[in-house]
């Protein structure tokens, strides 16, 4: 281990995100290249009026959601979450319960999401930081599983049935509304908020607080001479991840209208490694991109054969294989070469 | 046949060509049901006995002289999967009608969505009380019996054959399996039965020999269990093996023991009793048709989920008939208070809870060797197991 | 006092000897594992799943004919070159990646994935389950234990006994160790290391298939057998600590009779959450398990 750690320090290429919005980095025009198709579907889709592509796009952007946390703690920290699912299902519990025991408030949901997703992963980080490597993964992998028990036992909380019966809402922005009924409205909104969430993720990521992340996943040992503690940041990406993880997770009660306890279920957590591998580690897009490949592809091959598991399972072994990079790495490398730039991702 | 049709309805939506139905146009019926991971094999039933009476309907001419087509979506066993298969078979393949959903957060986070998109659901699995009582909806139905039913059969039973029994329950540790519990314990001990104890193993255990000892210790004479699949194995078969089946009787719900898991139980599940709505044995001719017939395609036995799935076809045919459209307000009110026939005999579907009534059995399981059978021994009539109409949302 | 006695009897002497049981199948799960990372520094996901291509293995040979002993000879030797292949054609690639912990885990998770997928679509959803080819039980002091878990826990032990010894007494085993311990060391001194690690991968996966064709007659065998066991195993793997085969077969013991026990006393819903508690505490308190790894104690 120590002596691979030492070649990626003194290999520049690999040197992490470092500097990456000193202009503007190819991965950051193939995000807006992916915004603009993502803005050219819904118009076709809402001028073809179909409202199902609209909410599965919406549903695999929430799911994407989770995925791009993932990517925070294993792309940039080098943390592999199996249990990421544990703060999008408590994101999604609390959000329903908000919106149909106290108000049919989207502020107030998101907000006590957030609230939520940041509790939890203040404790769960505090558990999961004890270790690394693959304890790490272990731990949250068992940690989910607990909760995840725990919320399908629990009665108040609709136990295995789940919780149906979530309004649908209207949005207040000022003087202007919207309605999470319209499939094209709330797709909108979804769409900007998970721009939002790249952007803001991006930029945190080249800022002094990312360039420390970097520093960690290439060598924690060397962190604390610099004058960093690293567990400290390990806590605070940690937690950061649990808070996007938990306001993904807030959107998808307003989406479909329940949440049941299989959104803990290791299932989806499974399902948002897999998202962040196929479509790239490490880059924040690549998870958004996988994520609505991955939906659509499901939604394909699901209904032609229900060893669905098997594609889904061939296409993840083969990008852990041949992609390390994802989708998205792909594509840069091949961007960075025609430009002759050699710089990728990190 | 649902893989060319998929890729014809998703072409011609894809043209912009989907639209109204004329009556030339097949009806579409949405099949979401679990086709992979635990529950595949319940889903298995289901399809089968969706499929038979499909060919059987088509065959006579279909329904208002439209054929019917049946489209599958695998569920997964996830309310989260079961939802976004159903809105596509609703919006993109529009379905006239939908069904298949097996465990309870399915059903209901789909009935859910049937009322948003102003469609119609069957469920013909789902036992949990729970959907046609306090969340029950005007857009769903269910043609099985509900867990109430099969335990009010149960007790009666056990009741006559077994008066005064010291009974010990062990059921599967979430709500399902705590609920059915109570159900049956509170049917029991009206019908003058004595709980000596009970206890509550997590879904999926793999050994239940840990709790053999508080069993024992309780001197049952009867065991009640609301475990299913695999747990059942094993808990039957490790109970012979602690020599624990002889001088006790097994009872349990009517998923505890079904043709999916008594292939492996083998010898264990000889004598075990249970309330469900059905038994391939039953001896009218109507069901031994169904049986011959069944077993002719599939190779094997219907269970009460391939016969329920099977019924259900005749339910859709008899309200579309009834109402001559499928439009969903009509054919509510066509299903509203329907009798229909199935192998099962007739079942009338309550207009005030959209909960089917129909004749309960107490069956035995014969497993000798000479392969196995579900024995009736008793039966109650509808009435007296369907228990009062809770619904108050519509 | 007779109360005390009868209490001890037949309420916890029973539950610790059937706990032992259940110790034994969760032992010879986590030796597999504990064995695979010991040496590759591997997590195997993909574990439970060797474990149910052992059961279904063991079914498809009996219906051949093959009596249940011949089975716990051939169904190893037939899951030998699966693992073996599998270590050279998958493993490999990314052995020498920096992240391999990761990849490797990633990899054999979805190789796990497939696995499962593959063996429904071979013998369908339903649940099997092999005839018990030990009937009939045994009283022991008052207490009734089925004479097949019997031979399981004494199986078991000697097989637990048997790998240790070839880990720590052989030539073999002595050639693990050192490329476990230093791999550039023991390859200048000629250890064929590549050869070594896809041998130890396929002896863990053999191990899985072996609990497989054990514990099939009690379990029952269907496609998703393989999430049984396996949270159960991990814990014990790392409450042991990770690669160390003392600590496996201790913790292995340890927790299943703190299950076991405990059920007695609170709801057993509690107690994969109790089990899970500890690992964690250990984990807090000794984060590298309770013994030191494979090579290096």
């Amino acid at each position: 281990m120590p002596e691979a750690t030492l070649r990626t320090l003194s290999d520049p290429g690999r040197a992490g995100p470092v500097s990456r919005l000193s202009r503007l980095a190819p991965v950051h025009w193939l995000a807006l290249a992916f915004l603009a198709v993502a803005l050219g579907f819904a118009a076709v889709a809402w001028a073809t009026g179909n409202g199902f592509y609209l909410r599965l796009a919406t549903e695999a952007l929430i799911f994407a959601g989770l995925a791009m946390s993932v990517d925070l703690l294993l792309g940039y920290t080098g943390l592999l979450s199996l249990g990421q699912a544990l703060y999008f299902g408590l994101g999604a519990y609390v959000s329903a319960l908000v919106l149909r025991d106290v108000a049919p408030s989207f502020w107030l949901a998101m907000a006590a999401a957030l609230l939520a997703g940041g509790v939890a992963g203040l404790i769960g980080g505090v558990i999961a930081n004890r270790v690394k490597g693959v304890y790490f993964a272990l731990i949250t992998f068992g940690l989910a599983q607990v909760a995840a028990k725990t919320v399908y036992n629990t009665r108040a909380l609709g136990a295995s049935d789940g919780l149906i019966g979530i309004p649908q809402i209207s949005i207040g922005f000022g003087p202007l509304s919207l309605d999470t009924a319209d499939p094209l409205s709330f797709f909108l909104l979804v769409l900007a908020l998970t721009v939002a969430a790249y952007a803001g993720l991006a930029y945190l990521m080249d800022a002094p607080f990312g360039r420390t992340l970097a520093a960690i996943r290439a060598n924690e040992k060397r962190v604390p001479f610099l004058g960093f503690n690293a567990w400290r940041y390990k806590l605070a990406v940690y937690v950061l991840a649990a808070c996007v993880a938990a306001l993904a997770g807030a959107l998808y009660p307003m989406l479909r209208g329940f949440v049941s306890p299989e959104l803990m279920f290791f299932e989806t957590s499974g399902n948002a490694v897999i998202t962040v591998i196929v479509g790239g580690v490490g880059t924040l897009v690549g998870p958004v991109v996988g994520s609505l490949l991955l939906t659509a592809l499901r939604s394909v091959v699901g209904s032609w054969t229900e060893h669905h598991l098997i594609v889904v399972g061939v296409i993840f072994m083969l990008s852990v294989i041949f992609l390390r990079k994802g989708l998205v790495g792909a594509l840069l490398a091949r961007l960075g070469r025609r430009t002759g730039q050699g710089r990728t991702t990190p | 046949m649902t893989k060319t049709t998929l890729l014809g309805t998703a072409a011609l939506v894809l043209l912009g060509l989907g639209g109204v139905a004329s009556a030339a146009d097949p009806i579409r019926i949405g099949v979401v049901t679990p086709l992979s991971g635990t529950y595949a094999p319940i889903g298995q039933q289901v399809r089968w006995g969706l499929e038979l009476a499909t060919k059987e309907v088509n065959a006579a001419g279909g329904i208002l002289g439209r054929q019917v087509e049946l489209l599958f979506e695998d569920e997964e066993a996830n309310p989260a999967v079961a939802t976004q298969k159903a809105e596509k078979l609703f919006q993109v393949n529009k379905v006239d009608f939908l069904t298949g959903t097996v465990n309870s957060g399915s059903t209901l986070a789909v009935g859910q969505l049937a009322e948003r998109n102003g469609r119609l659901i069957a469920t013909t699995v789902s036992f949990s009380d729970a959907i046609t009582t306090d969340k029950c909806s005007p857009n769903v139905f269910r043609v099985n019996a509900r867990a109430g039913q099969q335990s009010a059969a149960l007790a009666e039973w056990l009741a006559k054959d077994k008066p005064k029994a010291k009974v010990y329950y062990l059921g599967p540790d979430y709500e399902m399996g705590r609920s059915t519990v109570a159900a049956f314990k509170q049917a029991a001990e009206k019908t003058g039965a004595q709980s000596t104890g009970e206890v509550f193993a997590p879904l999926g255990s793999k050994d239940y020999s840990q709790y053999f000892g508080q069993l024992r210790a309780a001197r049952p004479s009867v065991l009640y269990t609301s475990t299913a699949g695999n747990d059942t194995v094993r808990l039957l078969t490790q109970m012979s093996e602690y020599g624990l089946l002889r001088n006790l009787t097994i009872v349990g719900a009517s998923g505890t023991v079904t043709a999916q898991n008594i292939g492996a139980i083998g010898k264990a599940a000889d004598g075990f009793v249970t309330g469900v709505g059905y038994s391939a044995e039953l001896a009218t001719p109507e069901n031994q048709a169904f049986v011959a017939a069944f077993r002719k395609a599939y190779d094997t036995a219907p269970d009460l989920y391939g016969a329920d799935s099977y019924g259900l076809i005749g339910f859709f045919k008899a309200a579309v008939e009834k109402a001559g459209s499928t439009d969903t307000d009509p054919l509510r009110k066509a299903m509203e208070g329907l009798s229909w026939s199935t192998p099962q005999g007739t079942k009338t579907m309550r207009a005030g809870d959209h909960q089917a009534i129909q004749d309960m059995y107490a069956v035995r399981i014969a497993a000798d060797g000479s392969g196995n059978r579900f024995d009736v021994v008793g039966t109650v009539p509808g009435d007296a197991a369907i228990g009062s109409d809770q619904c108050t949302r519509f | 006092m007779a109360d005390l006695i009868d209490y001890l009897q037949f309420v916890l002497a029973p539950q610790a000897l059937n706990g032992l049981s259940l110790g034994v199948a969760v032992v010879l799960m986590a030796l597999g594992l504990t064995i695979i990372f010991g040496l590759l520094d591997v997590i195997n996901m993909a574990h439970g799943e060797f474990y149910a291509i052992g059961a279904f293995l063991a079914l498809t040979l009996a219906g051949l004919g093959v009596g249940f002993w011949a089975l716990l000879v051939l169904v190893p030797l037939l899951m030998l070159p699966i693992g073996w292949l599998a270590e050279r054609w998958l493993i490999a690639r990314v052995f020498h990646s920096r992240d391999r912990h990761i990849l490797t885990l990633l990899l054999t998770f979805g190789l796990g994935m497939i696995m499962e997928d593959l063996l429904k679509l071979v013998y369908g959803p339903n649940t099997h389950r092999p005839e018990n080819p030990i009937e009939g039980g045994t009283e022991i002091l008052g207490m009734f234990l089925p004479n097949y878990r019997l031979f399981l826990i004494g199986f078991g032990l000697a097989l637990i006994a048997a790998v240790w010894v070839v880990v720590f007494r052989t030539g073999l085993g002595a050639m693990v160790r050192a490329a476990a311990f230093d791999k550039d060391m023991a390859s200048s001194l000629g250890v064929p290391v590549r050869r070594v690690y896809a041998g130890t991968f396929a002896f863990g996966v053999a191990l899985a298939g072996l609990s497989g064709v054990l514990l099939a007659p009690i379990y029952s065998v269907f496609p998703t057998m393989g999430r049984d066991f396996i949270l159960m195993a991990f814990t014990v793997v790392i409450v042991g600590g990770m690669g160390s085969i003392q600590g496996a077969v201790v913790a292995g013991l340890l927790l299943t009779q703190v299950q076991a026990l405990s059920s007695l006393y609170i709801s057993p819903v509690w107690s994969d959450p109790l089990v899970f508690g500890i690992m964690v505490l250990v984990l807090m308190v000794r984060p590298q398990g309770l013994f030191g790894r494979l090579g290096h104690a």
